[in-house]
Parts: structure tokens; C-alpha cells; sequence
């Protein structure tokens, strides 16, 4: 098999592209610091003795701000690139994106009920209402995956077919109750929520991101250890057990990560588009279809891309800012389509 | 001789004290909402503005001032970048962590009221005034506010014992499009009252209208507020548009008046009594006018 470029080139090359855009992520924002303090209030955000004199507001954009979002721009491009991979391993169709098991609408649905009920409440306590939103969307997401997972199985048996079409179904349900909460909520509402449904990395806070960050991690040391299976998987699913492997569970286990990556994602970062469906299919023009590479490749991937577009989106109308659902698409479709395009000459 | 060191010292520490507390006060503001960034520069904060966000757009001369996204999108580091000491914002400002992390880098986030009503507004202006060190101007100027608006409601009261409150429908839309129609609880909602018009839509919030249910509400005086086009053009644009508004009584007898869209945002504004007194005069013309 032919690749473009060898696993190795790949991960030394993704490796210190991920580094240097958490550099840039870190060093790079509208308050603009000397590169000297970024760098000292890094060292120092590090535990190592350097002189505070001088550095209070470099730390503090640096620790407060800077950090907590390019540890969540990690997080939530490598967790969506890697359910992108799960799911169009497990639907073995290169267009499957993490949408299709309910995930995104299903969040999407609880973070409705969520604004919109809130609203209609009255509103919460400050200290309270994001929690509601994160809390609501991730049941929400984990919710509809588990009843299309359901509706998938028929005599102890998932069926792959059966499972799509419940997503669609699914998300064509979910979509309307959307619309209904959208009709039902006023001039404001509205608006939080059309901005929810383009995702952004804005606001992010320590104390939203270590379940993010676990659940991450959790899904990025599991799913490899399935890259065989789902390698197997890629000849059929009776091929895939005739070769030893539990292709039950492995289609549990692959909803079961992308249910709990996305919605843990989605929960934290609004909905960000793209990420899911085609850091996968760079990865794999690049270097080829065995998962041992493409897992591991695509977090390192989708982590990249995902703090590339949020420098964009911050810097681009500084002091406002963009949603970052525009960002990703806006330049990682072109890039995708060179890399189409280039593949075919 | 102890009697008048003492003396000095008190006035010297007076005048130290009256210094510092001039210097005290912020000089660099970003303020968020359309009604109180026209606040603050009625009580001749502007020179002290660095920043506003989308919905402040009163008086123009603040669309030349960084732009700090809308109101409910804040960027913590982007606020932070234009060195502000005070982020005046209203409830809708948001959202809540971004606010807490401008809080934690020492900047001053002061929350005012977006309700449209008189004790929200006098409180807002007592708070602003304290801020910008023009505590008595602040107290006139809702003073002022005050008695336009009392002014007001003695002319309605005096209409309207002769005659019948209009039925009237406030329509919010873009270049013309599909418009959304102002029901109850709004402030557009209020601010028909206010004029003396009856608002005949029963919904709450805005809502896209049915033609059916339009034509049957007959309205005699149609409001409309265009967020892209003014005067003659967006009317034109609304019933071109818009055919079934063509044939209601108050397009037919020509009684289509015009309000400014961001009066209806961010609770009460400056400019809130001129424009409720000519809707007045649009709803309850005189008697020449009326029969043409």
C-alpha cells in the first residue's frame, strides 16, 4: 500500500505541528504580550522560581484565559477527529461523521431545553446556569445515541443499516423539537442559542474542562487499543468475526466513545462542525486507511486544526470575536478540497 | 497655633482627598447595550469610551470605536486588550465565565438594568452619574426624562377621553423580508402603549404573522421597524414584499409610520420620549390631517 507520506514523517510532522500551534494559542491573542513575558509566565505557570515582578498580567492571560482555552481546543478537536474515526470505522462509509448516531442533535435538543427553559424560568443563578446548559446538553447527546443504538438492535444483534436510518430519524426529530424551541423562545433566547450552535471556545474555565479533559483522555487511550478490530472491520463484519473479533462489542464500545467524546465536546464547546467528518479523511489521504496510524494521527490532527481556527476566530475582528463553527469550515474546506483534488491527478 | 496646623492640615488633606477622588474615577470605559452606551454619552462620557459592542450604535459617532462583538459573546481577551477600567454592561451581557475572568483581571464590571421601566432607569442613571463623576447632571437628566414622559401620558389622557385608541401592528424586519410581529411583552409592546396605540397582537414576544390572521386583525395604524432600510425605501420594500399588508385599512388610508429598530433594545434610551410623542401625533392625527 502506497501512502504519501510514511507514519513515522507523519507523526513527527503532526507532532510538532500540535506544538506549535499550542504555542501560537498560547502566545498569540488581541492583549498582545512580549514574547520574553509569555515566555516567562509560562516557565512559571510551570512551577519553576522566576520573578513575578512584572509578569501579573501576562500570568493572568496566560493561566486564566490563554490556557484553559487551548487545553479545551486540544480536547475537543482531538476527541472530535477520533469519534470521526470510530464512526465511519464503524459504518464503514467515509461520509459517517459523529452526527449520524444522534450525538449532535441530541445535544443540540438538551441545550435547547436548557436556554429556552431557563428562559422561561426566569433565568438561573450565574454560578449555576452554564452547568445546566453543559449538564443538559450531554444527557441530551447521550440520550438520542443510546435510543438509536437501541432501535438498532433486533435479536441481540446491532444492525448497522437499521441504526443510520433510527439517526436519521432521530436527528430529523430532534431538529423539529429544536424548531419548535426556536419558535417558542423570544428575540434573546434566540440569539444565545443560534450562537451555541456555532460553538466557541470562548469562556473557557478549569473547572469545565476537567471532565472534558478525562473523558478525552479516556477515549484517546481506549479506541487504539481497537485499531486491529476496526481494521478488520474495514473487510466486512462477517469477515471481522471470522478473523476473532467480537464485533458486538466493538460497535458498543465505538458508540459508546463517540456518544460520551461528542456529547463531553459538545457539552463544553457548543457545536463545532467539521472537525468530526474530515480531519479522518486528511489523515487518511495522507497516510492510508490502517487505524494503528489514523487514530492516533487524527487526535494529533483535529487538536491542530481546532486551535488553528480559534487563533483565526479570535484574532480575525479583534476585539470581538467569531464563532469557531465558521472558522473550521471556512478553512478547512479548502484545504480538503486541494488535498481531493491532488489525490486525483 | 495647634488650632490652625490643624486647620491646614484639614485643608490640604480636603483638597488631596477631592484630587484623588477626580483622579479615582475611570477614564477608560467599554460599555454594552445600546441604551446605556447613549446614556453615557448624554452624560458626556464618550471621550472616556473605548469600546462598545454591536447593539451601541447611538449616536453614530460610536461606530467608530472598536467593536467588541455582541453583548451576549463577549471575549475576555479581547475586552482586556483595550486596557478598560470599566465594562458597563446590562443583564443580557454575558456570557457568565467571560465576565468572571474579566472580573479577576482587576477590571470593573458594572451591571445596570435593561428593564424598561421608570425605576430601572432612575437607579441606572444614579449608578452612571456616580461613575462618571456627573452625579447631579444624571439626576437632571431623569429628572428631564421624567416629566417628558409625564408630559406624555397628560396629552394621552387628554386624547383619549374623545377618542378611540388605534389598533396597531409593530412589524420588526429586514430590507422588507418576512417581518416579525411585536406581541406582548416586548418593548415594542410598551412603547405602543405608551404612544396611546392598542397593540392588537395577542402573542407573546416577536413572532412571524400569518396573512390570514393579519388580514383579519385590520389594523388602522401599521408600525414597522427595519433593521436594514429607513424611510420611503423600507416601506416600499415592506409591501412589495409584503402584499397582504397592501390591503389593510391602515396601509389604504396611508397611516404607516416608521420607528428606529434599536429603540426597541436594552431598555430605556435618551431618545425614548421624542420619538414616543411623534407616534402619538401618527396615531391621533389632528382633525385636518385625518380628513384629507
Amino acid at each position: 500500500m502506497t501512502t504519501l507520506v510514511k507514519p513515522r514523517t507523519l507523526f513527527i510532522g503532526l507532532t510538532l505541528l500540535c506544538g506549535l500551534a499550542t504555542w501560537l494559542s498560547l502566545a498569540l491573542g488581541p492583549v498582545s504580550l512580549p514574547l520574553w513575558d509569555t515566555l516567562r509566565a509560562a516557565l512559571r505557570l510551570m512551577g519553576l522560581p522566576i520573578d513575578a515582578y512584572g509578569l501579573e498580567q501576562a500570568e493572568l492571560i496566560l493561566g486564566q484565559i490563554r490556557l484553559p482555552r487551548t487545553l479545551l481546543g486540544l480536547a475537543v478537536g482531538g476527541v472530535l477527529a477520533l469519534s470521526g474515526v470510530a464512526m465511519q470505522g464503524l459504518f464503514r462509509n467515509p461520509l459517517a461523521d459523529p452526527g449520524l448516531v444522534g450525538v449532535s442533535s441530541g445535544a443540540a435538543l438538551g441545550a435547547a431545553v436548557a436556554i429556552v427553559g431557563s428562559a422561561f424560568l426566569g433565568g438561573l443563578p450565574d454560578v449555576f446556569g452554564p452547568y445546566v446548559l453543559s449538564l443538559c446538553a450531554f444527557a441530551g447527546g447521550l440520550g438520542v445515541t443510546a435510543l438509536v443504538y437501541r432501535l438498532g438492535r433486533r435479536d441481540g444483534q446491532t444492525h448497522v443499516a437499521t441504526m443510520l436510518l433510527a439517526g436519521i430519524a432521530l436527528t430529523a426529530l430532534s431538529g423539529s423539537a429544536v424548531g419548535l424551541f426556536t419558535y417558542l423562545a423570544d428575540d434573546a433566547t434566540l440569539r444565545t442559542l443560534t450562537f451555541w450552535n456555532l460553538g466557541s471556545l470562548n469562556g473557557a474555565s478549569y473547572s469545565r474542562l476537567w471532565p472534558l479533559l478525562l473523558v478525552t483522555a479516556g477515549v484517546a487511550l481506549w479506541l487504539p487499543r481497537r485499531a486491529k478490530a476496526l481494521n478488520a472491520l474495514l473487510l466486512g463484519e462477517s469477515e471481522a468475526s471470522h478473523l476473532g473479533v467480537d464485533v458486538e462489542g466493538l460497535k458498543r464500545e465505538l458508540v459508546f466513545c463517540t456518544a460520551l467524546g461528542v456529547g463531553a465536546a459538545v457539552a463544553a464547546a457548543g457545536m463545532i462542525g467539521f472537525v468530526g467528518l474530515v480531519v479522518p479523511h486528511l489523515v487518511r489521504l495522507l497516510a492510508g486507511p490502517d487505524h494503528r496510524v489514523l487514530l492516533p494521527a487524527s487526535v494529533l490532527a483535529g487538536a491542530s486544526l481546532l486551535l488553528c481556527a480559534d487563533l483565526v476566530a479570535r484574532l480575525a475582528l479583534a476585539p470581538a470575536e467569531l464563532p469557531i463553527g465558521i472558522v473550521t469550515a471556512f478553512i478547512g474546506a479548502p484545504f480538503f478540497l486541494y488535498l481531493l483534488l491532488r489525490g486525483r491527478a | 497655633m495647634r488650632l490652625s496646623t490643624s486647620a491646614i492640615a484639614l485643608v490640604v488633606g480636603l483638597l488631596i482627598n477631592h484630587g484623588a477622588l477626580a483622579s479615582e474615577l475611570p477614564q477608560r470605559w467599554v460599555s454594552a447595550g445600546g441604551a446605556l452606551s447613549e446614556w453615557v454619552v448624554a452624560l458626556g462620557g464618550e471621550p472616556k469610551l473605548v469600546g462598545v459592542d454591536t447593539t451601541s450604535q447611538h449616536p453614530a459617532t460610536l461606530k467608530t470605536l472598536p467593536s467588541i462583538g455582541y453583548q451576549r459573546q463577549l471575549s475576555a481577551e479581547g475586552i482586556l486588550s483595550l486596557r478598560p477600567q470599566v465594562l458597563a454592561g446590562t443583564e443580557e451581557m454575558g456570557p457568565p465565565p467571560v465576565l468572571a475572568q474579566i472580573r479577576s483581571a482587576g477590571v470593573q464590571v458594572e451591571m445596570f438594568s435593561a428593564q424598561p421601566d421608570l425605576q430601572a432607569l432612575k437607579s441606572n442613571l444614579e449608578h452612571l452619574g456616580i461613575l462618571l463623576g456627573k452625579a447631579a447632571e444624571a439626576r437632571a437628566l431623569f429628572g428631564d426624562y421624567e416629566q417628558a414622559l409625564q408630559r406624555q401620558k397628560n396629552r394621552l389622557v387628554k386624547i383619549q377621553a374623545t377618542r378611540q385608541a388605534p389598533g396597531v401592528l409593530l412589524l420588526v424586519g429586514n430590507a422588507g423580508g418576512k417581518p416579525l410581529v411585536a406581541g406582548q411583552d416586548t418593548a415594542a409592546d410598551w412603547m405602543l402603549r405608551q404612544a396611546g396605540g392598542h397593540n392588537l397582537a395577542t402573542h407573546t414576544g416577536y413572532k412571524p404573522f400569518s396573512a390570514e390572521s393579519l388580514a383579519g386583525l385590520s389594523p388602522q395604524v401599521l408600525v414597522f421597524a427595519d433593521r436594514a432600510l429607513t424611510g420611503e425605501a423600507a416601506r416600499a420594500a415592506l409591501f412589495k414584499e409584503n402584499p397582504i399588508l397592501a390591503s389593510t385599512p391602515a396601509a389604504k388610508q396611508g397611516r404607516v409610520l416608521e420607528v428606529d429598530p434599536t429603540l426597541l433594545v436594552g431598555g430605556l434610551g435618551p431618545r425614548l420620549p421624542q420619538n414616543l410623542e411623534v407616534l402619538s401625533a401618527g396615531f391621533y392625527p389632528t382633525s385636518s390631517e385625518a380628513t384629507p
